[in-house]
């Protein structure tokens, strides 16, 4: 980078955490750094410290405990989450919104708590994850808290993450274990793009929960609804929550017609 | 700061600054300039280099991170002095024009390769999409990675009316 | 030249020869100006302008200065120097005045690219904002701010351009052929429409970068990855007053150009620095996002055309307006206008004919060649147009287009009459159309509709090029024989990814009946020791130097044979040879090997002869005329490629989204060098052009901020982007006067598969377009309303200023009124 910062990469959770609460805002965590590298070159930040996460042992792995359900460590990478066996079994709408992430290159260094943590309303783990259910373990020097994915995301790119916190893994709860599920992306380009609208539906014998990328500030998900609510009613809620934008990517109105009609679409297979 | 790092299966020890990308190090620190840059933002794939095995964008990589890494880049596929049977068929099948996209593309496949060594066209077309080309039009790419996991032997025809 | 060499007596000509470039390529040996360093180097950065136009009140560069490290900074004010192709009218930094969003405003060079980044940053200009032009229609109105008040005072190509002072016209070219009037009275119909586009990306995978240096005694010496070494040392030596001789161009391996490095661009600048960091060389660099908008782009089109045609579907009248959005600065764009005006018809016959063709200033960043010189932008009309003419005569689209189709006879559109050897574009039509089984759709493709609830459309459109160049365009090959007989062969057009290089090897090969391992062509270029080649562009490249690189291997071999038959105490009729020796025909048993004849023959007793065996050949454009101010006439074709795609798309009614199922293209090369680089290029081309069709172009607000410079909103095509199917196909109608009966083809695969992918979708679905690129909301929003989509989607603060105009004129599809 032509950008001057100092490089630290702790070995422990505790040094980490330390360094966080001293360096504050001065610090910036690196992951997978495929966004944070970005928005170091282009200017958009000037961290004085850029502290990498993935010399920590314990945030790394994926786990499952019929108590807790499913433990995904921060910086679990978008192709491990393609090819861990428990996730492909139990939660495979995970697998395939990893899988819809950029190129290969990117999907080998992408984590999940770097697409969580960006908070860009189009990322496409958050819109599986918030389909979920999600919660997110946020960790600092003070103790440990855990918060709904949904409440998570505050605006356009910030989150209720502090400066002196990280996210160590996201949780989801065994109630959706093996959950139907169906997602659907809107790209320009049938090669690697960011979503222009995104949709993902879990679904089980009682439930059906719809979330929402790319047509509101932040990744939506809407109210649940019963497993049997009938299309329109869906449509309809989800017709009256969205507030897509116009730019350069699409306008506002095709957006809309795109988040409708993959709604429409994955309901039917479902 | 110091790392070790092992590019190509030899070690190389070096002093670097922090912020130094895994690209720029590779190209400007070791003079390996067969890696390119293509956008330094992790769009074109043109600085793809295999790093412990996994392609990634060199260009959004610190060096920093790579201390005890095993990487390869272009430098390494034809080390013995002749040209490994993927570089072979790309040069067989007219798959490199300018040829600015084409270290990271064979790096790109090399991966693929490894875990399937026989693709479908479809499943090539996947690993390079992260691997702009602007000069091919991808089409000699797939057929020459068809034909260097034995999938294909002749050059496509241009037809003759 | 050798046109009728019949095909089995050739060697190397028409096979599919290895390149001879890709083995460096692919180890990573091929060293890229970006890749190059010189002792003493240091590393610029340019500070752009964030406002399309503005006056610049004052820049500040004391803390830059300042800084450790940094060499020089530079800005506009000491600066005297303007640069420009046809028309003088640009400065090396912005003065006074920035007339783009990017523009280059101040630069710095330093020790590391990190220090100069932060220099740079260090610099503060305070700029007063002043109204911008954007649109080019509006940028014609009597009240539209001068993007150059001063164009009266520019230099220019007299002979072909005409600016007009006093206005936002860089250029104004017409072209009047028979009597438009009467041939409009003559019509059954009349179908008149608006066609758009927005100004594209290049896009080479190597961004442009140059070293400069320059040393006491106005020395220059240059490295970069520019397309044409001679005229970026031309260019420099007018604009800086410095004899040729003193400035030294290298051109080493070359990511992709396209016709973005067919000019001068960063060279002046890395030498300005150069010269204030006291001759230390300098690289600059573009960064991708500067690629964007520091660097030229392709011109915006707005094009109007107007139709006459009788029932019978023989058009009779044509009127072709063209509304070319330069951006700030002429570079090539008033050639670009130029040259789509003498082909703006396509390769039909239009008898009656007007082209009133306009280079308008604005201010965006500027238009310079892209692979197709105007014709991919026109294209677009062109066939759309004739989709609409033949549906509003109900007539079906191909008959209408083989019917009006230039053959032997036809005159172009400046009084060329087209002979049998021009081409044949009936039969690249034909190809096509029966590769993608035209006009019906088989069992398999129902079943395909049947199964996605997609509905299926094909279409086939043609295209036309001849290469933009001037009249006496030429170009030079030198053939050295090494001391083991073997050649090396000099020449300065540059191997940007076409694949020329291997081309003329065999062109050489085969003239000289060597084998072809024996003809070596280096890559790169230095004009201190390369003869001259004018520039790597308008497809000229085999033909011209092909042309010459036979010439320098005649006057090689006759070289050789002057001392062979003094060797061999034979006049040289008798002699004959093959790749090892020369040898008497009646006698081959007496022979002089080519490794004793290369550098001088010595003969037993020690006595030389010959001395070392040069061969030059050069050859320069025959028969090609200036073009009448009034009336266009002329002929500045060199040669014309005709071609054709046939396109077969799937579209979804209800979202628009399409997946383009084949594309078949069919070009009259004369005669495929190498088929399998052919290929590449009919592919390679025809995928980049649809990337122009498809979803490539720039995004401006409102106040002409450039907001997509970058991969992230200015996608190009990706490997899954490509059709399903391909089919590339050649028809060799030889060229008289081309190599072995060859003419080029390298833009020409990029042309009018816009069109065809339009007339695909609107024969799937129904929708009506015509502003490219056509993305699914524009296909879903022009089903919806019946009508045109909107600017590219865009409300609120961005407008596509292309497409502005045509919000208050004729904004739906196609008026035509019946007489
Ligand atoms: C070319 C390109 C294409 C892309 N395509 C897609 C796409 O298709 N879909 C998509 O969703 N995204 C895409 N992205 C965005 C990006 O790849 C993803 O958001 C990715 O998941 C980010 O993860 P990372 O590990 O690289 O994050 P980083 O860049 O390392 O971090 C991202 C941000 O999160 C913070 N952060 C990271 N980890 C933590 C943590 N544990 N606790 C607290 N804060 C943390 C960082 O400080 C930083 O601010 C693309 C990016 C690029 C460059
Ligand atoms: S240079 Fe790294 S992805 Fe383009
Ligand atoms: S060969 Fe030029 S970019 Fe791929």
């Amino acid at each position: 980078m032509l950008q001057t910062f100092s490089y630290v990469a702790p070995d422990s959770r505790k040094d980490l955490l330390a360094i966080l609460n001293k360096e504050g805002t001065r610090a910036k965590i690196l992951a997978g750094g495929t966004d944070l590298m970005v928005d170091i070159r282009g200017g958009k930040i000037a961290p004085a410290f850029v502290v990498d996460i993935k010399k920590i042992a314990d945030l790394k792995g994926v786990s499952y405990s019929a108590t807790e359900g499913l433990s995904i460590g921060a910086v679990t990478t978008c192709i491990e989450l393609v090819t861990d066996k428990t996730i492909v079994a139990k939660f495979p709408i995970i697998a395939d919104a990893a899988s819809r992430l950029g190129s290969t290159q990117l999907r080998n260094r992408a984590t999940i708590a770097g697409n969580i943590c960006t908070a860009s309303p189009c990322a496409d783990l958050s819109c599986a994850m918030l389909a979920l259910g999600a919660s997110v373990e946020i960790a600092s020097m003070t103790g440990t808290r855990i918060v709904k994915l949904a409440d998570f995301f505050t605006g356009v790119k910030t989150t209720v993450i502090k400066a002196d916190e990280l996210v160590t893994r996201l949780i989801v709860a065994p109630e959706l274990v093996n959950a139907k599920f169906g997602m659907e992306k809107l790209k320009r380009i049938k090669g690697h793009d960011l979503s222009l609208a995104s949709v993902a539906v879990v679904k089980t014998g009682t439930l059906l929960r719809v979330a929402l990328g790319s047509c509101a500030p932040t990744p939506i998900v809407l109210p649940d609804f019963p497993a049997n609510a009938p299309l329109a009613s869906i449509l309809e809620v989800a017709g009256k929550t969205i507030k897509p934008i116009d730019d350069v990517r699409a306008s506002k109105e095709y957006r809309k017609m795109m988040i409708m009609t993959f709604i429409e679409q994955i309901i039917l297979r479902l | 700061m110091k790392i070790t790092l092992t590019i190509n299966g030899r070690e190389y020890t070096r002093d670097i600054a922090e912020n130094r990308t895994l690209l720029r190090f590779i190209r400007e620190d070791l003079g390996l300039t067969g890696t390119k840059e293509g956008c330094g933002a992790g769009e074109c794939g043109a600085c793809t280099v295999i790093v412990n095995g996994k392609t990634m964008n060199s260009c959004l990589m610190l060096a920093a991170e790579c201390s005890g890494a095993v990487i390869e880049t272009i430098e390494g596929e034809s080390e013995s002095g002749e040209l490994s049977k993927m570089q072979q068929a790309f040069h067989k099948h007219h798959a490199v024009q300018c040829g600015f996209c084409t270290p990271g593309m064979i790096m790109s496949v090399k991966a693929l390769v490894k875990k399937n060594p026989k693709p479908t066209v479809h499943q090539i077309q996947e690993a390079i999409e992260g691997n702009f080309c602007r000069c091919t039009g991808y089409t000699q790419i797939i057929e020459a990675v068809q034909a260097g996991t034995d999938q294909r032997d002749e050059q496509e025809e241009l037809r003759r009316v | 030249m050798f046109e009728n060499v019949p095909d089995n007596g050739l060697k190397y000509v028409g096979k599919g020869v290895d390149r001879i470039d890709t083995v460096e390529k692919l180890t990573g040996k091929a060293l890229y100006t970006c890749d190059w360093l010189v002792p003493g180097m240091l590393f610029g950065k340019i500070k752009t302008s964030p406002h399309a136009r503005a006056r610049i009140i004052k820049i500040d560069t004391s803390k830059a200065e300042k800084l450790p490290g940094v060499h020089a900074v530079i800005t506009g004010n000491e600066l005297d120097y303007r640069m420009g192709l046809y028309l003088v009218d640009k400065h090396i930094l912005a003065k006074g005045v920035v007339r783009h969003f990017g523009e280059a405003v101040a630069a710095v060079s330093a020790e590391s690219w990190e220090v100069a980044h932060h220099a740079i940053g260090l610099i503060d200009v305070e700029y007063e904002v002043l109204e911008a032009v954007l649109d080019p229609v509006e940028a014609l109105k009597e009240d539209a701010p001068l993007v150059h008040p001063d164009l009266g005072k520019y230099d220019h190509v007299r002979e072909a351009f005409t600016p007009v002072p006093g206005t936002n016209i860089a250029n104004r070219m017409k072209y009047r052929k028979g009597d438009l009037e009467q041939g409009f009275r003559e019509a059954d119909f009349i179908i008149e429409r608006r066609y758009t586009n927005p100004s594209v990306q290049h896009v080479p995978m190597e961004t442009h970068v140059s070293i400069g240096q320059w040393s006491v005694g106005d020395k220059i010496s240059i490295i970069t990855s520019a397309q044409s070494p001679f005229t970026v040392r031309n260019l420099f030596a007018h604009s800086f007053k410095i004899p040729h001789e003193n400035i030294r161009i290298q051109i080493p391996y070359v990511g992709g150009g396209f016709g973005g490095k067919a000019g001068i661009h960063l060279e002046p600048l890395a030498c300005c620095l150069s010269r204030k960091s006291g001759g230390r060389p300098v690289k600059l660099q573009a960064t991708r996002e500067e690629e964007f908008s520091l660097l030229p782009c392709r011109s915006g089109l707005v094009y109007n055309i107007k139709t006459g045609v009788k029932k019978s579907g023989k058009i009779v009248a044509q009127q072709m307006t063209m509304y070319w959005d330069a951006g700030a600065y002429a570079d090539y764009a008033v050639n670009v206008t130029r040259a789509s005006g003498y082909s703006a018809a396509g390769p039909y016959e239009i008898p009656n004919a007007w082209v009133d063709a306009l280079t308008i200033y604005t201010n965006k960043p500027f238009g310079t060649a892209y692979r197709g010189f105007g014709h991919v932008e026109f294209s677009w009309g062109i066939e759309r147009h004739m989709d609409l003419i033949a549906k509003t005569i109900g007539m079906d689209s191909l008959k209408f287009r083989l019917l009006n189709a230039m053959k032997p006879g036809s005159t172009t559109l400046t009084g060329e009459v087209i002979s049998e050897n021009t081409g044949n574009v009936t039969r690249c039509m034909e190809a096509v159309a029966e590769s993608i089984n035209y006009g019906q759709l088989t069992g398999a493709e129902k079943a395909r509709e049947k199964k996605t609830g997609r509905k299926i459309g094909k279409s086939v459109v043609a295209l036309h090029k001849a290469p933009a160049m001037p009249s006496f365009t030429g170009t030079s090959v030198i053939l050295r024989m090494n001391e083991n007989g073997s050649v090396s062969a000099t020449f300065s057009l540059t191997e940007i990814g076409a694949g020329t290089y291997t081309s003329v090897a065999q062109i050489i090969a085969e003239t000289l009946k060597f084998p072809i391992e024996k003809v070596h062509v280096p890559i790169e270029i230095d004009t201190n020791h390369d003869p001259y080649d004018w520039q790597t562009v308008a497809s000229k490249g085999l033909l011209l130097t092909g042309n010459a690189a036979i010439l320098a291997a005649i006057d090689l071999i006759r070289k050789a044979y002057e001392i062979a038959g003094q060797v061999l105490r034979a006049s040289q009729c008798d002699l004959d040879h093959d790749g090892e020796k020369v040898f008497l025909k009646h006698h081959p048993a007496k022979f002089v090997p080519f490794s004793k004849l290369a550098v001088g023959y010595a003969y037993p007793g020690g006595n030389g002869i010959g001395g070392p065996l040069i061969g030059v050949g050069r050859y320069c454009a025959q028969g090609l005329s200036n073009l009448d101010k009034e009336t266009g006439q002329g002929n500045p074709a060199l040669d014309w490629t005709y071609g054709a795609h046939g396109l077969i798309v799937e579209v979804d009614p209800k979202t628009g989204a399409y997946t383009i199922i084949k594309v078949a293209s069919a070009f009259d090369v004369g005669r495929a060098i190498n088929p399998a680089a052919v290929r590449g290029q009919a592919i390679g081309g025809m995928i980049q052009g649809l990337g122009t069709a498809m979803f490539e172009g720039y995004y401006y607000d409102r106040a002409g901020r450039l907001l997509n410079p970058s991969f992230t909103d200015n996608k190009i095509p990706t490997s899954l982007d490509i059709p399903e199917e391909v089919d590339a196909i050649v028809v060799e109608t030889p060229q008289i006067d081309g190599p072995f009966g060859a003419r080029g083809v390298g833009e020409h695969s990029m042309i009018a598969i816009c069109g065809a992918l339009g007339n695909a979708i609107e024969k799937a679905v129904g929708a009506n377009l015509t502003h490219m690129p056509i993305r699914p909301q524009d296909i879903w929003k022009a089903l919806q309303t019946g009508a045109k989509p909107d600017s590219p989607g865009i409300s609120g603060d961005v407008v596509n200023f292309a497409e502005a105009p045509l919000c208050s004129t004729r904004r739906d599809s196609g008026k035509h009124k019946k007489r």
